[in-house]
């Protein structure tokens, strides 16, 4: 990507954060990040890149992707927009699971069609990388490759993967006539080195809800496969592809190889507590309950006809995500390792960095104090 | 040299005494007796519970025990220790809350005490002397909640064998509700009762093949930490069963019948599950019928499931309960 001029949406976000910071560090590069007008995400970018130097040039453009084409951009602005960029990274959205349909697809679908739109104007588009998260495969189970879409008509689970999912029909048109790499992202934990979480997630939430003693099962199988992988493998496998100018569908998950299993996982969590804060010992927690789906489902049930709050916030939080785990499925990496093949890159085993992000949790109180 | 087979130490009766008085969850609610929904409750599997009137906990005790005499041919004079296992702290004082209730009467606190001497009356003497049981040192078993009748047997039988020249101790448990409050906790209803237990060197049934306890004291503060301990409650139990199980040499499907705690019907069939065990294979009966008698549901539940013919002689069973404190318990019987 040399020479180039990328317009990042999503710059924020989990993987939108790191992937600014790596392209600030390069040199002939602008970086136009979009940022929803009103949302006083300026003085966010400034904490993201915090004491780097930025090599490249960063403008920051306050617009709205739910005003279509014009990414809710002044006419002036948005054809300059279109001459200059190079590169379109899209990370922008929502990945909340527990939005209403119609509003997670404005966001996610009609977002993703403001982009695609945009970039055919782009007259010198080398590349359009778009960020979609292998749940498209809602409540399949087993193998789902690089090649695969959707839900087989198994349905989904939340949401976000529904609205990914219908996301992906408008991308799989758009590869007939746009440079498109679509990313589909595996569970982001945080960074492989420091545990630093950018983004807080379902699997951040749920360290939380283990920490509190309140999360007594979760349903699936204990050796299935809990695909999880860190944000800077994320950002290092994508500009990587972006870089070599590579097209099509790859999953940025760590697959069979580095994948544990949710039995591993769960005892990760308690041993990283225990260690990390050894007074929790004292509280006496329990690992949580892998139970088949039957036996949550009528948890569930007691939960919400007890009306208790507190466990209903609980057992909400975890069902977002946790109905997933009741459809093991695994994620065949193999066009993304052939891509990455030589770089170095590559998604570490989960266990390894896992126990640094709980700690980050830890540490940051979830992202409440600065660590 | 194997203690449990050596001494065959066993629960060789049971009685026990529910009041005759039976409220519905319908009319415990008009009284404003429940916290929570009555609807509920009955999908948790209530129907209704027995209310004490006038007779004290220590009246029921009383009347437990002496059940056991009238229907078993005891001689009072083997039973060397008498073990009251109550749940509420009040239980272990002479403290009787009479006739008043919001169901008649005024509200009356817990505990009223006129003098300090009050707080040596203690319920276990005054029942060995009621009972004419001249030869039981009395000891009382507390501070477990609705497991203390668990540790009672335990302590029984850890005695028997400890003790060439004990043959028998006397179990009871009894408690009475505080008339006046509220009588769902954590969405179970509590019921009024009493119970007792002979445990006996060479009985004739019950042999008790292993018992297991566990202590949460985290979770001791059952007003603020009511969410954790529901949290807590399967994981907890789930461990406890099998460990259990292990210990004694057995699986689930060497049990023939498990004998609850009456603690909710839809917590057995979580719990069930999480065991392996189908809720055919669990008393339930006397959930909808009789509510959460404190510590005594189990024992009552055993008697009652002997009675219809649910069990026969060699059984396993599984006796399982869980008490504030917070604590898990769990037994093993051959019947």
């Amino acid at each position: 990507m040399k020479s180039s001029s990328v317009l990042l949406t999503g710059a924020t976000g989990a993987v939108g954060s790191e992937l600014l910071r790596r392209l600030c560090a390069r040199k002939e590069t602008t970086v136009n990040a979009l940022v929803r007008r009103g949302s006083a995400r300026q003085p966010d970018i400034a904490g993201i890149l915090g004491d780097m130097e930025s090599i490249a040039r960063v403008v920051v453009l306050e617009g709205d992707l739910r005003q279509g084409p014009t990414l809710g951009l002044a006419d002036i602005d948005l054809d300059a927009l279109a001459r200059e960029t190079t590169h379109i990274v899209h990370c922008g959205g929502s990945t909340s699971f527990t939005l209403p349909l119609s509003e997670a697809r404005a966001l996610n679908v009609g977002g993703t069609q403001a982009i695609l739109d945009f970039a055919r104007r782009c007259d010198n588009l080398q590349c359009v990388a778009l960020f979609s998260t292998v749940y498209v495969s809602g409540k399949r189970s087993g193998g789902f490759s690089e090649d695969d879409f959707g839900d087989a008509g198994m349905g989904f689970v939340n949401s976000y993967e529904h609205s990914k999912a219908e996301m992906e029909e408008l991308v799989l048109d758009a590869m007939h006539d746009l440079p498109v790499l679509l990313l589909r992202l595996s569970t982001v934990a945080g960074d492989s080195n420091t545990g630093m979480v950018r983004g807080f997630n379902a699997i951040h939430h749920a360290i939380r809800l283990v920490y509190n003693g309140l999360a007594p099962m979760i349903p699936g199988d204990p050796d299935e496969c809990v695909d999880i992988v860190s944000s800077d493998f994320v950002a290092d496998a994508a500009l990587h592809l972006i870089d070599h100018g590579d097209t099509g569908v790859f999953h940025l998950a760590s697959g069979a190889e580095s994948s544990s299993s949710l039995a591993d996982l769960i005892a990760g969590t308690v041993d990283s507590l225990v260690r990390f804060r050894p007074a929790w010992r004292k509280r006496a927690i329990e690992k949580p309950l892998i139970v088949d789906l039957d036996t949550y489902d009528l948890f569930v049930r007691s939960v919400e006809e007890a009306g208790n709050e507190v466990m209903l916030d609980a057992t909400r939080s975890i069902s977002t995500f946790a109905y997933q785990l009741a459809h093991p499925k695994l994620f065949d990496t193999a066009r993304t390792r052939a891509a990455l093949d030589g770089s170095r890159i590559a998604p570490g085993r989960a266990l390894e960095f896992y126990p640094r992000v709980v700690k980050y949790c830890l540490d940051s109180s979830w992202g409440t104090r600065p660590c | 040299m194997d203690r449990a087979t050596d001494y065959e130490t066993g629960i060789d009766a049971i009685a026990e005494y529910l009041p005759e008085r039976v409220v519905t969850l319908g009319e415990l609610d008009a009284a404003g007796l429940l916290g929570g929904s009555a609807a509920v409750l009955a999908s948790f599997g209530f129907e209704g519970v027995h209310l004490a009137g006038e007779e004290s906990n220590v009246d029921m005790a009383i009347a437990a025990a002496g059940k056991l005499f009238a229907e078993n041919e005891i001689d009072r004079d083997e039973i060397g220790v008498v073990l009251y296992a109550t749940a509420l702290t009040s239980s272990s004082t002479m403290w009787n809350a009479g006739s008043a209730s919001a169901l008649n009467g005024a509200p009356e606190s817990v505990l009223e005490l006129s003098e300090v001497s009050d707080l040596f009356r203690y319920p276990a003497s005054r029942l060995q002397a009621e009972l004419q049981l001249r030869n039981a040192a009395v000891i009382g078993v507390n501070q477990l909640g609705c497991a203390s009748i668990f540790a009672a047997l335990r302590l029984a039988r850890a005695m028997i064998v400890a003790e060439d020249d004990l043959k028998s101790v006397l179990c009871v448990s009894a408690d009475k509700f505080p008339p006046s409050h509220k009588r769902d906790l954590i969405y179970n209803v509590v019921s009024d009762g009493a119970c007792a237990a002979l445990v006996r060197r060479g009985a004739a049934r019950n042999r008790i093949v292993e018992c297991t306890h566990v202590t949460k004291g985290a979770l001791w503060d059952s007003g603020s930490l009511e969410n954790e301990i529901l949290a807590a409650y399967f994981p907890t139990a789930k461990a406890l069963i099998e460990r259990t199980l292990d210990k004694a040499g057995l699986t689930i499907d060497d049990i023939a019948l498990v004998i609850p705690h009456n603690v909710s019907l839809r917590s057995w069939q979580i719990l069930g599950r999480l065991i392996g065990c189908p809720l055919e294979r669990i008393f339930t009966e006397n959930i909808s019928r009789v509510g959460h008698t404190v510590a005594s549901d189990n024992l009552l539940n055993l008697r009652r499931a002997a009675e219809s013919g649910r069990i026969k002689r060699g059984d396993h069973l599984l006796l399982f309960t869980f008490g504030y404190g917070l604590n898990w318990a769990c037994m093993i019987l051959e019947h």
